[in-house]
């Protein structure tokens, strides 16, 4: 998932996390009710999607597993930032679930923090996944985890408004046509685009097709690709192009901004099919351009199914079979077509496609998309997402130039 | 807290010593303490024991925990695998040394008093206004009580909603009086603005409640008397209702500022604390170290918030010596 | 300007209704401009109920409506469907935290207006650094005491947790407040051979009515608005209050912003009537123990 679109809503719900409990010497044992220690024949799982209750079609497959692996399910959903933060409080007590169902990106942090086991441990078959989709749960060269699904960012358009402003959406295959489109869009009253540059990771989520579409590195945030990128950005807004609200937009805000038929543009993912098919108006979809011509990478976004270390080391297997079952080509097909994501295999990917060829866009999409802790950038990459996400906002409301923004952040991010 | 427990009957006095003259003097009680025979002391520490060890069973481990996490180097790793070696004051050093201390000082400063002042003077007038009886006054008054009722999730999204540049209904009603748009969130200059303004309608009910409870204390008899001597209800109010507020106004006062200094959510939700810091407070900053972002960093995160306690605990012990002069003087 | 009679004879803590023989036709424009200031006031309370209504094409319609002349009931049927049962579960714990708050609280805070134990100020001074601590820290730290002692999702759970919202805050109050009874009273009381606990029990207790009322108000309008430690304790169990419906609309990628705001009115429709009906109950009680005296 994009991982961070209701990070705003969850942070008043609060979190907790870390600070207090810490403790190292802290009390480890077993004793509690709601961790793994529930009961021989019960197994935990904790997931990010509160939205499916108990008598979703999500719930009854994670029991129908539990039934197939012999043991029975208790599962809890956590909202997503609640999630991570419950994990590692629920590690530091001894107490975390058998299977955690958690946003890629945390996959490294948590892993580092020693609160995963690597596929080599709990013997998670992960040889069907796409590499790409993979990276993004690897770390030192071992994988914590199996996607369950991927979702990235693409262009949605609205037909109507390029009809009438007399753009053709298959013109669109680089920045200059792009704002050239934008232009246009404006001249006929109309507005051009919108996007999320919020101050979160989802900000930094958003921005990372036009920053690696310039050819940029996150190693080195203060190039001159990357300058390009976020003066891409500064010029929209500039010329009125893109509202100013983006900068405190979700991408939840940004979709209803869409949705209101004004935009001939937004940048989102996959998950909003379902509703751009509500939206009331013709819709499209095409790939992000690169800088000069060609797909720009996206982020990947969407969750692992993880294997939290246990002290029993023998409840592996049964949550080897559980993690199996949820991930076999089958329950692949039908988790991912709820969530609106893009199968992490191809066999499953061709049966989508088969199913809606208008996924045919997002697949290929998910094909170009690379991890945000990919190229062993791993846990320095919230870092320099952080700094990224400041920078941008920064040039984005005057109050640095892209270029000085930019060096500022590669010298914090270091 | 004794100090304060005095704090009613000793500000009281100038009410008694006034052109009022009721038949009891309420200050002569608070005055008359030292006289009064001491309770034995298991029967007051009978009365407080539940208290107390409630503190220490639900308040000592959270306060110990943030004050262990702001003194050591935790990692992710070693917040859940042990072992993260003492610092000392590092974690303060690194947060002092910060570039974001200075703002976030600046913004935590004026957020509080702005938020205070504001909500303070609205809390009072309305108090006053609807301590009047007139038809409606109860139920409008509980009316105001409604914003509480939200959570600040619900309340803070809809201030963010309103506010929003492009179709917030603010900037709509500016535009129908002619006045451009006024990028409420998204421009550095306004966005602690912004906060402030949600945060004083927010903190509006409290200072009513309180307020009006207080108003609702000072005898009638002293209206009485001073509407006699010709004073009108101005001078009513700056010659009897304001001094004898004072004690009330101090607790609002101070709760008040315990509060805002640690409001998060509403900054959070609405603006993040940016955009480039311009709306972060300490209360943020602490929580943007700590949770806001992939990679926690806890120890910086629980410095942040123990220098807010810091604070706070400065303005509880001002605001006892002030109380405990006005009552020696 | 003529009060009752009763005043003089009464500790301070009764209302004076000073102004009421002026109340009549004269007032009418109070009420009126009180009319505007809660409508003032209530305006982003009318924006939420507004957004509870709107479509999802129309969130940011710009210019937005004022009113939702395109209105969905989809939030209030998703609502009216899954939520109502937890109104309920809120009531619970809502009555439970003031319960829990006005049991610990009213004590001590006799104790330390009255009674003037051995490092009182050290007490009240810990009651001012208590509620320094970041709500998140605190729902930490009772995540992790109740792990430990298998308490999470439970009700009473809960209800503790949230009384630490209020006691503190009571405890203040509390001593403010009882600090205005008359000494003499107490002494007087003792004289007739009443001990501690019985002076407050009948008296110090009765007369704090007004220091009850307010802090159970609090303590009530907190719980029920708490999502913080909901979140943390009581996230998946049986029973939910009604805040944590907010998480069925707040999908892993998309939120339904008219299905939230929709939970949050029915939330408070309950709690607004309570507030209404428990101010005016107030107001007579507090009128009727005066003419008592």
């Amino acid at each position: 998932m994009s991982r961070t679109t209701r990070r705003r809503i969850a942070l008043s719900l609060a979190v907790v996390v870390a600070a207090s409990t810490a403790a190292a010497c802290g009390s480890s044992s077993s004793g509690g009710s709601s961790g793994s220690a529930g009961g021989s024949g019960t197994y935990t799982v904790w997931d990010p999607y509160p939205q499916f209750d108990g008598s979703s079609d999500w719930a009854k497959l994670l029991d129908s597993c539990g039934t197939r692996a012999g043991v029975k399910i208790k599962r809890t959903a956590f909202d997503t930032t609640d999630l991570t933060n419950k994990t590692l409080l629920a590690a530091q007590q001894g107490n975390p679930p058998d299977v955690l169902v958690v946003d890629n990106p945390v996959v490294s942090t948590l892993a580092d923090a020693g609160v995963l086991t690597s596929t080599a441990e709990n013997k998670i078959d992960t040889s069907q996944v796409e590499p790409n989709l993979l990276a993004a749960g690897q770390l030192g060269g071992k994988s914590y985890g199996i996607p369950i699904g991927a979702n990235t960012l693409a262009l949605y358009y609205n037909k109507d408004i390029l009809k009438a402003a007399g753009v053709a959406p298959a013109s669109i295959t680089d920045w200059a046509s792009l704002t050239a489109a934008l232009a246009k869009v404006k001249a006929a009253g109309k507005k051009g685009i919108t996007f999320s540059a919020i101050g979160t990771e989802e900000g930094s989520f958003q921005f990372l097709p036009w920053f690696w579409g310039a050819g940029a590195q996150l190693t080195d945030l203060a190039s001159a690709r990357a300058v390009s990128a976020v003066t891409l950005w500064k010029d929209w807004l500039k010329k009125g192009y893109a509202p100013n609200s983006v900068i405190n937009n979700t991408q939840t805000t940004s979709w209803q901004e869409f949705a209101t038929g004004q935009y001939a543009f937004a940048e989102n993912g996959t998950w909003q099919l379902a509703n751009a098919k509500k939206a009331g108006f013709g819709y499209g979809t095409i790939a992000i351009p690169a800088a000069s011509g060609g797909t720009a990478p996206a982020p990947t976004g969407g969750e692992f199914v993880t294997v939290p270390t246990q002290k029993d080391t023998g409840r592996y297997s049964t949550s080897d079979a559980i993690v199996s079952c949820l991930t076999d080509a089958k329950n692949l097909l039908a988790t991912d077509t709820t969530l609106s994501y893009v199968a992490p295999t191809t066999a499953v990917q061709d049966q989508q496609v088969a199913a809606d060829p208008a996924l045919k866009v997002w697949v290929q999409a998910v094909h170009a998309a690379k991890g945000r802790t990919s190229d062993n950038l791993g846990t320095k990459y919230p870092k320099i997402s952080e700094q990224l996400w400041d920078a941008v906002q920064a040039a984005l409301t005057g109050s640095k130039s892209p270029k000085d923004a930019l060096s500022a952040a590669q010298s914090a991010a270091r | 807290m004794n100090t304060t427990a005095q704090m009613p009957d000793a500000s009281a006095a100038p009410g008694g010593d006034g052109p009022a003259k009721p038949r009891r003097d309420p200050a002569g009680t608070g005055r008359g303490t030292p006289r009064r025979p001491r309770s034995p002391q298991w029967a007051a520490w009978g009365f407080l024991a539940p208290v107390v060890a409630y503190l220490g069973l639900f308040y000592a481990y959270p306060l110990y925990r943030n004050i262990d996490l702001s003194l050591r180097d935790y990692t992710v790793r070693s917040f859940v695998q042990g072992g993260a070696p003492f610092t000392g004051l590092g974690n303060y050093r690194t947060v002092f040394r910060d570039p974001t201390f200075a703002p976030a000082l600046e913004h935590t400063v004026v957020f509080t008093a702005v938020s205070l002042l504001f909500q303070y003077a609205a809390g009072l007038a309305l108090a006053v206004f609807f301590s009047q009886h007139f038809r409606l006054s109860t139920t409008l008054r509980a009316l105001f009580l409604v914003p509480w009722l939200l959570p600040l999730i619900v309340s803070a999204s809809t201030w963010s909603w309103m506010l929003n540049s492009d179709s917030g209904i603010v900037n709509s009603t500016l535009g129908w009086a002619g006045i451009g748009p006024v990028n409420w969130l998204t421009s550095p200059s306004w966005s602690l603005a912004s906060v402030i303004i949600a945060n004083i309608w927010i903190g509006i009910p409290f200072n009513l409640v309180l307020l009006h409870s207080g108003l609702q204390a000072i005898p009638a008899t002293l209206y009485e008397a001073a509407a006699l001597d010709g004073a009108n209800a101005w001078q009513r109010f700056w010659k009897v209702t304001f001094p004898l507020l004072r004690p009330v106004s101090a607790v609002t006062l101070l709760l008040g500022l315990v509060y805002t200094l640690k409001v998060f959510d509403i900054i959070w939700i609405m603006t993040k604390g940016g955009p480039s810091d311009s709306s972060t407070t300490f209360a943020t900053w602490s929580y943007r170290l700590g949770f806001g972002t992939l990679l926690p960093q806890f120890g910086p995160g629980a410095a942040v918030g123990n220098i807010l306690v810091v604070i706070a605990l400065a303005f509880g012990l001002v605001y006892i010596r002030a109380q405990r002069k006005q009552m020696s003087s | 300007m003529s009060a009752h009679s009763h005043v003089g004879t009464r500790p301070p803590a009764v209302v004076p209704r000073w102004t009421r023989k002026r109340q009549g036709r004269r007032t009418w424009w109070k009420t009126a401009v009180g009319l505007v200031l809660t409508a003032v006031m209530l305006f982003p309370v009318y924006w939420m109920i507004n957004v509870s209504f709107t479509r999802d094409q129309d969130m940011r319609k710009s210019p937005p409506d004022l009113f939702p002349t395109h209105g969905t009931l989809h939030g209030y049927r998703l609502v009216l469907d899954q939520q109502l049962p937890y109104l309920g579960t809120s009531r619970a714990i809502g009555l439970g935290t003031v319960a829990v708050t006005v049991v610990l609280a009213a004590p001590a805070g006799f104790a330390l207006a009255k009674l003037r134990p051995y490092a009182g100020g050290v007490v009240g001074f810990l009651m001012l650094a208590a509620q320094m601590i970041p709500g998140i820290i605190m729902a930490m730290g009772f995540y992790a005491i109740y792990l430990t002692l298998g308490f999470l999702q439970s009700v009473p759970g809960l209800i503790v947790a949230d009384s630490t919202l209020a006691v503190p805050f009571a405890v203040l109050i509390f001593t403010a407040f009882m600090a205005g009874i008359p000494g003499e009273l107490l002494q007087a009381a003792r004289t007739d051979g009443a001990g501690t606990i019985r002076t407050f029990w009948s008296i110090v207790l009765p007369m704090s009515r007004n220091a009850i009322v307010t802090v159970s108000l609090f303590a009530f309008l907190w719980s029920w608005s708490d999502f913080v430690f909901a979140s943390t304790l009581d996230g998946g169990g049986a029973h939910e209050p009604i805040t944590l419906g907010i998480y069925h609309y707040i999908g892993n990628n998309n939120q339904e912003w008219n299905a939230i705001m929709a939970t949050a009115v029915v939330a408070s429709i309950p709690a607004a009537l309570i507030l209404v009906l428990a101010q005016r109950y107030v107001a007579a009680g507090v009128a009727a123990g005066a003419v008592k005296d």
